[in-house]
């Protein structure tokens, strides 16, 4: 996954998007190689896990081989509009930006372009070895993908559909291009995984996704007489506690075997220190 | 009128499961109650062991005072649009290819429909307690400005550009191009967009009065809502709770209760542990995370000078009326007369 150039990281809301994508970052930084991470639709999430309050559109050295930056999607819109398509000096152009911006809120597709395109220039211009997106959520990430191919519907020729037909190639592209979807083994997160995958099947606008479960519980070292014999109180409560859990993730994993399993991380408080221990795991292999 | 209990939080913090237990414990308290949620969150008809839940709400065989409804919010769009618009205009406009885009897309969209029909529960006067598992797109408080955004949307922010503030004839769009801004964007966008866009915002526009008006009264009932916030002791819940106390619009009271969902037993958090063992071992790891909870929600709490309530956690998902109930008996710091549910 790591020898692409762009990673996509969705999953349901709730199930540490950010977390996996500053951990992946951070893995990859080890290896060397100089990585971009991008918050597309959640500003604050990446930020936190990457130790920041915020993190601007510009993006900025995190430390050395990290860098990072939000799209904010006034100034998303800016670029588009300047490098992408070619309007001249969009800030003298004041009617244009505020007819686009209005456009962005009603028609089809052209917010989530805006966003995916940031993503994919920044892939394009070759700045950097990997771009990791920490993406939108399950529920947007279709709407996200088919926003290429929903503007060049609305908008048969002309420059926007241009840059509509790169955009889709270099998310077709394979060996470009590649997605994580991040979920728990838990019934709601499985259900959405299982249907985003099968929709990502049928429209194969990506290489087929790696799935990622986080908080995975290691079985119990210990018997059932065992932790009879306990008695009650907390030992054995939380034993009883952590085998049901236990019993409740296999069922859900059983139902969508992932590619890599995360460890559940006991009594973690700051993101970043749940990021920088997602990235050891990943490098225990 | 009925009352109104509005669950919010962040997204997997468990709110639909809560919706149910609030609205489970309130029917056993005699007290005729509907619990609705947005399509597509299944939880709701698996909480309360029905096979599927329909957008009329229909009554729980097993619970007396208990209905439920499941909302479709695209479906809510083309009523609100054919309750709106006149007849002509309505016809054309869910027709229309950006209609479904801009009420799928636009984020206010499906709060706003959600909240429309929960007006409409509301106003039926068929129950006590209307009990509103709010959107997940909604996140937090989205849902309390969604009135206002689609005011905005419908009253065309293009539009009121394109035309300046009167409503225009169709005749006077035609002549719109010849602004040297749209011959740019026309350029640019190799196409008509922009006009079409604008002949669709004002079909979507002949519904702004009627939406105007409904929006005030949504506003009314928020007004006059309980509210209660879910959250774990994640981050990124936690950051959306925050925002009932940070961000919250003028017209919207301060929550009724915070809930802290899935909190484990402070008693596991043991400084000094009896033995050594892979059981204790076991113990001392859900220690942390239990004595983490602790922290987080004693920080919550301190912040906004407030008092939060906890609900256990459940290793199994609750699937039975049952063991709905007994999420909320097994409670702390929830006032059930402070939310109407006795």
């Amino acid at each position: 996954m790591l020898e692409r150039r762009l990673i996509i990281v969705t999953g349901k809301g709730g199930v540490g998007r950010s977390a996996v994508s500053a951990a992946l970052a951070s893995r990859a930084v080890h290896l060397g190689k100089r990585v971009l991470t991008v918050a597309m639709t959640d500003q604050v999430g990446l930020a936190l896990h990457l130790g920041r309050e915020r993190l601007d559109y510009e993006a900025r050295e995190i430390r050395p081989g990290l860098h990072a930056l939000a799209v904010h999607r006034p100034a998303a819109l800016n670029e588009y509009l300047r490098v992408q398509l070619g309007v001249p000096k969009v800030t003298r152009m004041g009617p244009l930006a505020r007819a686009f911006d209005a456009l962005a809120s009603t028609a089809p597709g052209i917010r989530e372009v805006v966003t995916m395109g940031k993503v994919l220039w920044e892939v394009r211009r070759e700045a950097w070895d990997l771009v990791i997106a920490d993406g939108p959520p399950l529920g947007q990430i279709a709407s996200h993908l088919r926003a290429p191919l929903t503007v060049s519907e609305l908008v048969p020729v002309g420059r926007v559909r241009e840059q509509a037909e790169w955009m889709m190639e270099l998310l077709a592209d394979a060996s470009t291009s590649g997605m994580l979807l991040v979920t728990l083994a838990e019934e709601l997160p499985i259900t959405e995984t299982r249907e985003a995958l099968r929709w990502l099947g049928e429209h194969q606008m990506i290489d087929p996704p790696q799935v990622v479960a986080n908080r995975i519980l290691v079985p119990l070292q210990a018997t059932s007489r065992q932790i009879k014999e306990a008695g009650p109180g907390p030992v054995q409560e939380a034993a009883r506690m952590h085998e049901t859990l236990h019993e409740e993730q296999q069922r859900w994993i059983k139902e969508l075997p992932p590619d890599l399993q995360l460890p559940y991380l006991f009594g973690l408080h700051t993101p970043p220190e749940v990021a920088a221990r997602l990235a050891d795991v990943w490098g225990e292999g | 009128m009925s009352r109104v209990l509005l669950v919010t939080g962040g997204g997997g913090v468990g709110k639909t499961t809560l919706s149910a237990a609030l609205g489970v414990t309130a029917a056993r308290n005699g007290v005729r109650t509907l619990v609705v949620t947005v399509d597509p969150a299944r939880r709701l008809a698996t909480a309360l062991g029905l096979k599927d839940l329909g957008s009329e709400p229909s009554p729980h065989e097993d619970e007396p005072n208990l209905w439920a409804a499941m909302l479709d919010a695209s479906a809510s769009w083309k009523a609100i649009a054919r309750r709106h618009a006149p007849a002509d205009v309505a016809g054309r406009l869910v027709d229309n290819p950006f209609f479904e885009a801009a009420t799928q897309h636009f984020p206010a969209s499906q709060s706003y429909a959600s909240a429309e029909e929960m007006a409409n529960y509301v106003e039926a006067r068929a129950w006590d307690l209307v009990v509103v598992d709010t959107p997940p797109s909604a996140g937090g408080i989205e849902f309390f400005s969604s009135p206002a955004e689609m005011r905005d949307l419908v009253g065309g922010r293009l539009l009121r550009w394109l035309t300046g503030g009167a409503l225009p004839g169709r005749r006077t769009l035609f002549t719109l191009t010849a602004r040297p801004a749209l011959r740019i964007a026309g350029t640019a966008l190799g196409s008509d967009l922009l006009e079409r866009v604008a002949e669709f915002l004002m079909d979507l526009r002949t519904i702004y009065d009627g939406l105007s008006r409904r929006a005030a009264q949504i506003e009314q009932h928020f007004r006059e809502s309980r509210t209660v916030v879910v959250t774990t002791a994640d981050p990124a819940p936690i950051r959306e709770a925050d925002r009932f106390y940070r961000d919250l619009p003028d017209m919207v009271p301060h929550p009724d209760a915070v809930v802290f969902n899935r909190v484990l037993p402070a008693s596991w958090h043991q400084p000094e542990p009896p033995s050594d063992g892979p059981l204790v071992e076991n113990l001392i790891r859900w220690g942390a995370e239990a004595h983490r909870q602790t922290d987080v929600r004693e920080e919550f709490a301190a912040h906004w000078k407030t008092e939060v309530a906890t609900v256990p956690w459940r290793p199994k998902t609750p699937t039975s009326l049952d063991d709905l109930a007994a999420l909320i008996a097994d409670s702390q710091g929830l006032s059930r007369e402070r939310l109407g549910v006795v």
